[in-house]
């Protein structure tokens, strides 16, 4: 019911918009004098709905800057949140590959500083529940250590260890337990709950 | 060195041709077999020697309706767990079979319904040749805790006859996955009788006994990161030592009830030790590498630990003070969760080998290293009864990760619970006698 008497008021708002637009041109022609009666007659009008209208068009305007901000970002944070670190067995250092894929992840956060990321370190299925949640704390401090040597403000990121407790893939193999060894990003937005 | 390792080798060896014998059995009488959720795979070399006992069912009066099983179906079962005898089941008395099988005493009972539904249980011990009362106890209870009854009486039995306090009574806390969650669940040590103690969306895990059995400690993922959290069975759920981010591996003082732990802070893994009723702590190790897994022993004067500080995870053992640390496991790559027998001569541990969990137990020093579980999938996680006599460990020997005891030399091997993921057993203490009642 409110959205609709929103869209009719929008409605009216544009037709009125059209005919003020066109009420203008003639204004432009040299017999101003004839042009000043309607316009007087109607500023009445224009004035009551310029309130409505603008601040209608505004926000309109905001919602529609806030929704391609908020795609931007989501965009960005998918980006981080698909790509995992990964690690060798029982290892905690950084490989190669993992450097290259830091560096994207460090790029995109130093220049948006409303994120705020937490790396979850995983391990695969081998070892008892113990000693993986002290496995899964090294290779999430390495990461957020290497995000701040990059210039990522350490205030902005949490590390935590699920250990072999949330396993990406499912499985008793090396395809398995070498998509498990990771570090993955969760990301927020600074003044907004996950 | 060289020597424990021989000694192993031959223990695996044995094991295997042990196996072997089994498998051939087996394979000669199959289908009798096929009803019984015992797994009649047995390693390690039994250095038990149990005593013979006879099992005759309970006469009834009035047609009674058993919620789980017969009195004499759980007395069978328990005296066959308990790893102090064997159960000579018999319809009825029968002294020649009771001679044969060299059983001296027989249980057996009446069972009585009561008008008021509630089920008059009374439990004898008999010596079978003379026939003479060497125990006699009496319980009314709702039908539903005719088992609780039974296993009192047991422990009775055991006591009358070893000297000794039974495991019959005692129970069990571990990590049930529930709709994919992991929770936290008690049960009767034979898996009976289970009960769901958590009920969250995020993982809880690790479960420990409070002293006295009032509660448990255990972890939860609920802030999205591992914490210990105490809860007492009356639902009240308190967070502990919320000073620190990250905490894991809870471990209870027996004397005191003071808690060991992990704390996670950055990189770095320590053990610290705190009071649950205050909630202050203090760091207990000061070493450079990472510690988790912390176990007192009996009397609380040694801990052990894991610590990665050779390189690999291998067990060592530390003053209660911090002091005297001493390296205890030197064989393979990865020896963790090591754990006190509570007759104090024995450590359980976890090691493994080529990406397999298997269960070990060794000496305090390290040496005469036996291994118990082989050849059957993962076997982690052992935690002793408290009367040392045995082990709960999970294995996915059959599929999927379940609960299994086993006595503390490896031998009858038997799955406690079925269904959905169940992980990390933890024994109760024993329960005070009074409160048993």
């Amino acid at each position: 019911m409110k959205t609709l008497l929103r869209w009719t008021l929008m409605a009216a708002a544009v037709a009125l918009l059209a005919w003020g637009c066109s009420k203008e041109k003639p204004e432009t022609d040299p017999s101003p004098k004839t042009a000043e009666q309607p316009a007087d007659s109607t500023l009445n009008l224009d004035a009551l709905i310029a309130d409505t209208l603008s601040a209608d068009s505004l926000a309109r305007l905001e919602a529609e800057r806030l929704e391609a901000e908020r795609a931007r970002l989501e965009e960005m944070i998918n980006r981080i949140m698909l790509e995992d670190v990964y690690f060798d067995y029982d290892r905690s250092d950084l490989t190669e590959n993992a450097k290259r894929l830091l560096a994207q992840v460090a790029e995109i956060l130093v220049n948006e500083n409303r994120f705020m990321v937490t790396v979850e370190g995983h391990t695969d299925a081998r070892g008892t529940e113990d000693y993986n949640i002290s496995l899964g704390a090294r290779r999430s401090t390495v990461v957020r250590d290497f995000l701040i040597a990059y210039g990522v403000d350490g205030n902005r990121l949490a590390s935590v260890s699920y250990g072999k407790e949330r396993p990406k893939v499912q499985g008793a193999d090396e395809a398995a337990y070498s998509k498990n060894r990771r570090a993955h990003f969760r990301v927020s937005i600074v003044g907004v709950e996950p | 060195m060289t020597n424990n390792y021989t000694v192993v080798q031959i223990e695996v060896m044995m094991n295997k041709i042990k196996l072997l014998f089994v498998f051939m059995a087996m394979a000669l009488v199959a289908p009798a077999f096929a009803a019984i959720d015992t797994i009649a795979v047995d390693v390690g070399i039994s250095v038990f020697q149990t005593m013979p006992i006879g099992v005759v069912p309970f006469e009834e009066e009035g047609k009674i309706k058993w919620t789980t099983e017969a009195p004499h179906q759980i007395l069978t079962r328990d005296a066959n767990l308990s790893g102090r005898f064997e159960a000579v089941p018999s319809e009825q008395f029968d002294l020649v079979l009771f001679s044969k099988k060299r059983a001296r005493q027989y249980v057996t009972g009446t069972a009585t319904k009561l008008p008021n539904g509630k089920i008059k249980l009374d439990c004898y011990l008999y010596a079978a040749e003379t026939k003479d009362l060497l125990l006699g106890e009496s319980y009314t209870v709702k039908p539903y805790d005719v088992r609780q009854a039974v296993h009192s009486f047991f422990d009775k039995v055991v006591y009358r006859l070893f000297g000794e306090r039974g495991v019959a009574s005692t129970k069990l806390a571990y990590v049930s996955k529930i709709d994919g969650i992991k929770q936290v669940m008690i049960s009767d040590y034979d898996g009976f009788s289970r009960r769901q103690i958590t009920r969250d969306s995020s993982i809880s895990m690790m479960p420990v006994w409070q002293k006295g059995n009032k509660g448990l400690v255990y972890v939860s993922f609920r802030k999205q990161r591992p914490n210990l959290y105490s809860i007492t069975f009356g639902g009240k759920e308190t967070p502990l030592f919320t000073q620190y981010k990250q905490t894991f591996s809870p471990a209870v003082n027996p004397k005191t009830g003071e808690l060991l732990f992990s704390v996670t802070e950055g990189a770095k893994t320590e053990i610290y030790r705190g009071d649950l009723k205050t909630g202050t702590s203090q760091k207990f190790l000061h070493l450079k590498s990472n510690q988790v897994s912390p176990s007192w022993s009996p009397f609380a004067s040694e801990v052990l630990f894991t610590s990665d500080r050779g390189g690999s995870p291998q067990v060592y053992a530390v003053g209660k003070d911090g002091t005297d640390v001493r390296r205890i496991t030197f064989m393979g790559h990865y020896n963790e969760r090591a754990s006190w027998s509570p007759e104090g001569d024995r450590i359980v541990y976890t090691s493994m080998d080529d990406g397999k969990m298997n269960i070990y137990t060794c000496a305090l020093d390290g040496t005469d290293i036996v291994q118990l579980t082989s050849n059957a999938g993962n076997n982690e996680h052992p935690s002793w009864s408290p009367d040392g006599k045995l082990i709960a460990f999970a294995s996915d020997r059959g599929g999927n990760y379940q609960i299994y005891i086993m006595r503390k030399d490896g031998s009858g091997v038997t799955r406690i619970t079925n269904g959905s993921e169940n992980t990390s057993p933890t024994w109760s203490w024993f329960f005070d006698e009074k409160k048993a009642k």
